[in-house]
């Protein structure tokens, strides 16, 4: 639990120095991580109180980020353009232009200076092409299936695709709501960072 | 870095110092970035050294660069000094 407790601190303080250059990044931590062995090799008892209370003096990891920037002179990635279209081509723009407006969208991500390398792996991966599988999934149903009208009124459908109906809209709800949770995910992290 | 003036210090011992001076609001976390940054101008130096107790421990020191900064920045310091007592004695006599 202990260990747990300075490791997610340092996870954040990773995080926050992340418009650091990488040699700078993993010096500060470095030396912090030093400085929190020394601190607790002098409180033995190793509690959670004492951990908190040893963080607590080194101090915010958004403060220590904060002064990094100012005393090496750099300025920190402020969400614009390039953000706003990343998270606007990733879920629809493989829709719009098929694979390739997906891709801008991806590209715009990756080089973007505001989003974590983890969070981009999930802008990503999480399900490639955004919402375009759901799209292809819903015009191919509809060539699938055909509908048996009896006075207009549809009775029933028949899918030859040989899929459950229930399971392919279970399947359809997932691809859809994929994509928008990952843009949520992404525009969440960004306004935390502007 | 005047704290350095005399000896080289076991970063630990530096930074908790630095953060407990009167004065000086500062988290130690923050002097951090401040040490990196004398280093990478070539004022401070750190060394490792071997700890009786635990793991090889950080020492900062003063370079020779920094020695000069800081006999520069002292006397510039005292030239100040010096001035803004002469203005409040001179208050002072006014009043």
């Amino acid at each position: 639990m202990a260990r747990g407790t300075v490791e997610r601190y340092l996870h954040e303080l990773d995080e926050e120095l992340q418009d650091l250059p990488s040699s700078r990044r993993r010096e500060l931590l470095e030396e912090i991580r030093e400085h929190i062995g020394s601190a607790l090799d002098r409180a033995p008892s190793h509690e959670e109180a004492e951990i908190r209370n040893v963080l607590e003096r080194i101090g915010d990891p958004a403060e220590i980020a904060e002064e990094a920037r100012e005393r090496f002179g750099i300025q920190r990635a402020k969400p614009g353009l390039r953000e706003t279209l990343a998270l606007v081509l990733l879920p629809v723009g493989g829709v719009i232009v098929p694979v390739l407006g997906w891709l801008v969208g991806a590209l715009l991500l990756l080089s973007s200076r505001v989003w974590t390398a983890k969070e981009k792996a999930i802008g990503v991966l999480l399900l490639p092409g955004g919402l375009l599988p759901a799209a292809g999934m819903g015009l191919a149903a509809d060539r699938t299936c055909s509908s048996i009208e009896v006075n207009g009124v549809v009775t029933r459908q028949i899918c030859s695709g040989g899929i459950d109906p229930v399971a392919a809209w279970a399947i359809l709800a997932v691809l859809v709501a994929v994509p928008i949770w990952t843009t949520w995910f992404l525009a969440s992290r960004m306004r935390r960072r502007s | 870095m005047a704290v350095l003036r005399e000896e080289e210090r076991y970063a630990f011992d530096l930074v908790r110092d630095l953060a407990e001076m009167d004065g000086l609001v500062i988290s130690e976390g923050t002097i951090y970035p401040m040490l990196a940054r004398l280093r990478r101008d070539g004022l401070v130096e750190t060394t490792w050294r071997e700890s009786p107790t635990g793991p090889p421990r950080r020492y900062y020191r003063l370079s020779a660069r920094g020695r000069k900064a800081l006999r520069e920045f002292r006397n510039e310091w005292s030239i100040f000094r010096d001035a803004v007592d002469g203005l409040i004695t001179q208050e002072e006599n006014d009043g």
